[in-house]
């Protein structure tokens, strides 16, 4: 080691004073030379002749002196700047080619690192929290009933946190939204509901005052309140006496404790939270406590230091067991699945974020391709200088490492440029990225994509730079001097790398559009199913009722009878109902049904339906088809019997071959499980869960029969969005003036932000797939062109022998196509390959779809025909006379 | 000198030139040349020049020193001597050494009887 650190003092050293040394080095090989003479002389050679004798015995002087300097200096180093400084020379003497191949090499490091900085923030950075490998998601899960995952009930919580050994702690997190009074307009807070350790297993401070203790999650304590930095600096004025008073959440006093950091997110909670509550306060959720066998809670916790999930998943397994016999009524079945807490939070983004990685780069892939074309057409224009190098004793390596310090130059430039871009690629995909991708806060262009960004671009620049460094090297001094311009004597071996480069460009440009292609099928398709239900002219508007005020479900049907009829009263507004939930944008509620008289179910079989409740106007406001019965009437009351109307498929699957009017349902949302109801109709099918999945049973119950606590109102008018909002909001606040209107939309504006994530991949691939196919072009172009130029004597000679310009022209695009098809025969197995990759993310067409296919394989023809037509179109109008004398 | 040749001998000539200053104290490049050619009885058959490449990588591990000075027949010329170092290491690689090829055993012999 000692030794090492002296040898590069003592080389930096004599780097530093070169000329010197190189002084020093001389006058000892001129005396080394005058004692060898001297002793030839004295041996009796004639002096000349003992000069020369001496000469041989040491070696060749110019060589020695070189093999010193690089012994004695940092010759790495120095050949490297050196070189640079050649490169950026050559390069600037090239600004055409410089400019392409460092925009094509910048886009494709652009594209990748701004791709990369998403994979990055949202697959493999680590969640933000202190030790995050130990954090796990506990679930409950059911085989018999086909539940892979789902939330638990809080007995149960407390009897997994009270048994286990393998936990430091647990905790538990739901959120919904609770209205803020008392500052201004009503408004609705994002609120985290969780049991007091939520923030000791995430390991966090707050910013000011205290987190929960565990007193604060007991029955009885007064209602405290931690809010997030945004809510205090915003709504909250900043009070800096905020601890210790209160705010007002659905119409009750909170007592605020604590601030936390406007950085901390609680996990599995994609918006930002603004409110943390203990779960015994929750106007909702703190009702729910009690009951064993819901499954609505999230539980997350962390390991023990050594325990590995593996353990926990033994123990819980154990607890889950003694539950089932302890209390087989809620936990026959039931089984506890343990999940990395990272692994729960991406979900199934990875998949389409891989698949998008891929796909740029094979941009990259591409980019390099042409530029390593671009490099070797220049190889073979510098021919005759690196010839010249060679006869002047540069040895293979070390012409090998001058074009690579070369390619080097251009692929930091692309790297610098490509980081610029990414940088302005990231804003723009942030405006791109669904809302609903997980941890899109942490997307940015950091250290670690920087460092990405860098290596990709040394690789790059290795990965175009080697062959035609490999190429140029192997050259034959001999023929390459003799040629005058070495223009026209290129190697065959070239010749075939070069069309070998273009036609992967085309094969890899081919995958690249399949996929593009088959993405854009399916997201055509997707956005013009018919969902069952006509959105147009739709608004949406959602009202929540405080639950400490609106505690009884009569005063639920009372408060939405009474908005429904203030609205209905409004011109143009009369076309209004009350729904919970609405379709795909509200998501789904999926209940067990019995049917009253059916014989019991097997146990493989389950009986489940999805299920709104919805006033009787709803069916005509969303023009979903009463098929056979009748709908629902104002005669459908809570005293009145209970009715339910069932969807087209639910009647086909459940009563094939029979009327089911007249039959009877048992089924119910809390707090009226199991109420038996008559069907008194069928309507048509509705796509209640996504635009993407087919439409399953769906049973449906009056709103007056099964009221909830709050509600969505869906209204047809022909009025703009804003003025229908206007007087939903007027109409609320007249009947109560702290209620707030929320999440008001358009209905197809909603529908299309419930494919963004969708339209976001379509999109991108659709962009690279772009990408592929210009520099494909670009690809082909320089091909052909190039070998235009070196045909044009060829050409001069077959144009004087009588060959017709259309034979020439001919001939050009021949070896276009020759090319293309190449790429193509290559191309096509890919692509397939690739499209049965991407086959989940399809809809509607198949990952083989012949379509596709064709229209993929003649766009990339016609483009490459036409990227070939030009410089084909130059060789038809070749002057022989010119072409002959051209060299 | 060929490429080959210089990778087989580059740490054996270190490690010559090494014995060779340790044997006859301070000598310049052509006496360190001349004194393994005829302890080798040309059994090397080197470029005297080869030897300057020996002498620098040794001189950047400081296990030898060079300086200029006058010749036995008046020349000026630049004679290295072992360090204090270089002593060491040879000690160190002199077990190394009897391990390695028969010439250099040889050479090793013949420059302690000198």
């Amino acid at each position: 080691m000692l030794t090492w650190i002296r040898t590069l003092a003592s080389r930096t050293r004599t780097w530093l004073s070169p000329r010197e040394v190189d002084r020093d080095f001389a006058n000892e090989l001129d005396s080394h030379l005058y004692m060898l003479t001297d002793e030839n002389i004295r041996r009796g050679m004639q002096p000349e002749e003992a000069r020369r004798a001496a000469r041989i015995k040491l070696g060749g002087v110019t060589q020695l002196k070189e093999t010193n300097r690089e012994l004695r200096g940092l010759p790495f180093i120095e050949t490297f700047l050196q070189d640079a400084r050649y490169a950026f020379r050559m390069l600037r003497k090239n600004p055409g080619f410089t400019a392409v191949a460092v925009l094509t090499l910048a886009l494709g490091i652009g594209a990748n690192t701004a791709i990369f900085s998403v994979v990055y923030a949202v697959l493999l950075k680590p969640l933000p929290y202190a030790n995050p490998n130990q954090l796990v998601s506990a679930f409950q899960a059911n085989t018999q009933e086909g539940v892979p995952e789902t939330g638990t009930s809080y007995p149960n919580f407390e009897e997994w946190r009270a048994q286990n050994h393998v936990f430091s702690e647990l905790a538990t997190i739901d959120f919904h939204q609770l209205t803020l009074t008392g500052l201004g307009d009503p408004s609705e807070v994002n609120t985290c509901v969780v049991t007091p350790e939520h923030f000791a297993v995430l390991d966090v401070k707050p910013l000011q005052g205290r987190i929960f203790f565990p007193e604060d999650g007991k029955r009885g304590a007064p209602p405290v309140v931690i809010v997030s930095e945004n809510l205090w600096r915003g709504t909250l004025g900043a009070d800096p006496k905020i601890l210790g008073s209160s705010i007002i959440l659905d119409k009750r006093p909170f007592t605020v404790i604590g601030i936390m950091p406007a950085s901390f997110r609680s996990p599995f909670i994609n918006s930002k939270p603004e409110v943390w509550i203990p779960l015994v306060q929750d106007p909702l959720f703190g009702s729910w406590m009690a009951r064993r066998g819901g499954h609505w809670l999230a539980v997350f916790g962390r390991l023990k230091p050594g325990v590995s999930i593996a353990q926990a998943q033994a123990e819980m397994d154990a607890i889950s067991e003694r539950l089932a016999s302890e209390f087989p009524a809620e936990n026959k079945g039931w089984t506890v699945r343990l999940v990395p807490m990272q692994k729960e939070i991406v979900g199934d983004v990875r998949t389409a974020l891989l698949v998008l990685l891929g796909a740029v780069g094979l941009v990259l892939l591409i980019a390099c391709a042409n530029i390593a074309n671009l490099l070797l057409t220049r190889a073979t224009s510098r021919s005759k200088e690196i010839a010249v190098r060679t006869a002047l004793g540069a040895g293979r390596s070390r012409i090998i490492r001058q074009l690579l310090s070369e390619t080097a130059v251009l692929g930091l430039l692309g790297g610098v440029i490509g980081i610029a871009l990414a940088y302005w690629g990231v804003r723009a995909l942030s405006s791109l990225l669904p809302d609903n991708l997980p941890r899109v806060n942490a997307i940015r262009v950091d250290n670690f994509v920087l460092i990405f960004a860098l290596v990709l671009s040394a690789i790059a620049s290795a990965v175009f730079g080697l062959v035609p460094a490999l190429f140029a090297s192997k050259l034959d001094i001999q023929s390459s001097l003799r040629e005058g311009s070495g223009r026209s004597g290129e190697s065959g071996n070239r010749r075939r790398a070069r069309s070998f480069l273009a036609a992967a460009e085309i094969a890899l440009a081919m995958v690249l559009l399949v996929a593009a292609g088959l993405l854009l099928r399916s997201f055509s398709k997707l956005t013009s199913v018919s969902p069952g239900f006509e959105p147009q002219h739709i608004v949406k508007a959602e009202v929540s009722l405080p639950q400490f005020q609106y505690s009884k479900p009569q005063q639920w049907t009372a408060f939405s009878d009474e908005l429904l009829a203030h609205i209905q009263a409004q011109p143009g507004l009369q076309n209004s109902a009350i729904a919970i939930p609405v379709p795909i944008v509200d998501g789904f509620i999926n209940l067990g049904f019995e049917i009253e008289g059916a014989p019991p179910k097997s146990s493989t079989e389950s009986r489940t339906a999805d299920y709104a409740s919805v006033s009787p106007e709803y069916f005509h406001v969303m023009g979903i088809p009463l098929l056979s019965g009748r709908l629902f009437n104002q005669q459908d009351i809570a005293t009145a019997p209970p009715v339910t109307l069932i969807s087209k498929t639910m009647a086909q699957r459940y009563f094939p071959n029979q009327d089911p009017i007249g039959k009877r349902l048992s089924f119910g949302f809390p707090p009226n499980p199991g109420i038996p109801r008559e069907i008194v109709g069928i309507v048509g099918d509705v796509r209640d869960t996504s635009l993407g999945d087919a439409p399953g049973p769906m049973m449906y119950v009056p709103y007056a029969q099964a009221p909830f606590w709050g509600a969505d109102l869906v209204v047809k008018s022909t009025l703009g969005t804003s003025a229908v909002t206007v007087a939903i909001r007027q109409e609320v606040q007249k009947i109560d003036k702290d209620l707030p209107v929320t999440d008001v939309g358009k209905l197809p504006d909603l529908l299309d932000a419930s494919v963004s994530q969708q339209r976001f991949r379509t999109l991108l691939l659709g962009l690279f797939a772009a990408m592929a196919l210009i520099l494909a072009a670009t690809g082909i172009f320089g091909v052909i062109s190039y070998s235009v130029s070196c045909r044009t004597n060829e050409i001069g000679i077959r144009v004087a022998l009588g060959a017709s310009r259309a034979a020439i022209l001919r001939m050009i695009l021949r070896e276009t196509l020759l090319l293309t098809f190449a790429g193509l025969l290559v191309g096509i197995p890919c692509a397939l390959v690739a499209s049965h990759l991407i086959g989940h993310m399809l809809f509607g067409v198949s990952a083989n779809d012949p379509v596709t296919l064709a229209a993929v394989a003649s766009t990339l023809t016609a483009v490459a025909t036409l990227a070939g037509f030009i410089p084909a179109r130059r060789a038809m109008l070749v002057d022989p006379m010119v072409a002959l004398r051209h060299e | 000198m060929s490429a080959d040749k210089s990778d087989i001998l580059q740490g054996t000539l270190d490690l010559m030139v090494l014995k060779t200053l340790d044997a006859m104290g301070p000598l310049h490049g052509y006496g360190i040349a001349r004194r393994i050619e005829q302890i080798s009885e040309e059994a090397l058959q080197i470029n005297q020049g080869t030897i300057y490449a020996s002498l620098v990588r040794l001189m950047q591990k400081r296990w030898i020193s060079g300086a200029w000075g006058i010749s036995d027949n008046n020349r000026k010329a630049k004679f290295y001597s072992i360090t204090k170092a270089g002593r060491k290491q040879l000690n160190a690689e002199a077990e190394n050494w009897e391990r390695i090829s028969a010439v250099i055993g040889r050479v090793l012999r013949l420059a302690d009887r000198g």
